[in-house]
């Protein structure tokens, strides 16, 4: 399929590339790319994905647009207050790029719809807010063997990792089970600089688009933490693990778990999560 | 311990830095195993510290992650330190 002259030069400074080049805007022109969670890091995440012109993106979020998100979910402005994240940031990226369409999930994800709605998307995006989320879609990604750009932010900081399963380490290879109740907070309980989510939601971004072009070296087995008060990344090596519960060579994870008491059970009281904040 | 004395560094990411209150820690280190280390740092720091990193049967947490000298650790129960290693701890973040 040809480009428009309108695409041509939307797309120029990335056709201009020779790593990206015609070629590689067709490609990401077909990909199809699912974004779970709206929110802080999944703003900064679609925003880049639409303007790239990455073909189909999914976004999987069933919350509506708070006050207290407008301080770095970027795909949600103040007139979208109560509005459906999934909509609103649908709105978003489309005004962005009339090249995409975005395919809005309204619903929580759970181990009885993920693997139905990754099926359909080349590469996964983690951008979700808590820890429930974050292990069932890695677990289901594993499964499902798709590549997965995994980040998690707090205050001050950021980590982020791509996981390609099969080739290197998933989340759980990291942190085999979730932290005990009360142990990690939330950023409704601890807080987050708005522009950490900007950086490792950037990053996620640049992942996501090299695997779709099947350029550079990606952060498989590598795990970058972000500090923005020191201002510095470094870089952690990592491993799979073979007894890694859900890729190691005896799993013991084999069917998806909704590990939502987990969430209720949390020492500070908070009892309504967020899927993104 | 003479001024000079071999030391470990244990550094802290996260909410694990925010309890503590510190980037890191130095530990005078004469050899032992990256638990043996760990389980002499949680008796100096009380029981808000050793909250984080072992349950109430005295077993790491399985959310804490440990890298020696930014690299993984196979099995942390029995590998070995040497004066100036770095074991960092790391807990995941929730928040997106």
């Amino acid at each position: 399929m040809e480009f428009t002259e309108e695409q041509i030069e939307r797309y120029s400074r990335h056709i201009i590339l020779p790593e990206v080049g015609g070629k590689g805007q067709r490609r990401l022109l077909d990909a199809k790319v699912l974004i779970v969670g709206a929110g802080g890091l999944g703003s900064p995440t679609g925003l880049y994905l639409a303007a790239a012109g990455v073909g189909t993106i999914g976004v999987a979020d069933s919350d509506a647009v708070e006050m207290s998100n407008l301080q770095r979910q970027l795909l949600h402005s103040t007139p979208d207050l109560g509005r459906q994240k999934c909509l609103s940031a649908k709105e978003t990226m489309e005004a962005i790029n009339p090249d995409v369409s975005v395919v809005p999930h309204d619903v929580r994800l759970t181990s009885a719809n993920i693997l139905d709605i990754i099926a359909g998307y080349d590469v996964v995006v983690d951008g979700s807010d808590n820890f429930p989320t974050r292990y069932l879609v890695n677990d289901a990604c594993v499964m499902a063997r798709k590549p997965l750009s995994h980040a998690g932010i707090l205050r001050f900081e950021g980590q982020v990792t791509t996981i390609i399963p099969g080739e290197g380490p998933c989340y759980r290879c990291l942190y085999p089970d979730p932290p005990p109740p009360g142990l990690v907070p939330s950023c409704q309980e601890a807080g987050i600089l708005g522009a950490v989510a900007g950086v490792v939601g950037t990053i996620q971004a640049g992942e996501v688009l090299k695997l779709i072009l099947g350029i550079g070296d990606t952060l498989v087995g590598r795990l970058l933490l972000y500090n923005a008060l020191e201002v510095t990344f470094r870089e952690m090596r990592i491993a799979r693990h073979s007894d890694c519960p859900v890729c190691g060579d005896h799993p013991t994870v084999t069917a998806l778990i909704d590990y939502e008491e987990f969430c209720s059970l949390r020492g500070s009281g908070s009892v309504s999560e967020e899927v993104t904040s | 311990m003479s001024v000079d004395a071999p030391l470990v560094t244990l550094r802290f990411f996260g909410a694990l830095r925010d309890t503590i209150g510190q980037k890191e820690v130095c530990l005078p280190c004469a050899g032992g195993t990256v638990k043996e280390i760990l389980l002499r740092f949680v008796e100096e720091h009380g029981d808000a510290v050793r909250h984080f990193i072992f349950d109430e049967q005295g077993n790491q947490w399985r959310s804490l992650l440990l890298l020696l000298n930014d690299e993984p650790i196979e099995d942390n129960q029995e590998t070995h330190v040497k004066a100036g290693d770095v074991i960092s701890l790391l807990l995941p973040l929730a928040g997106g």
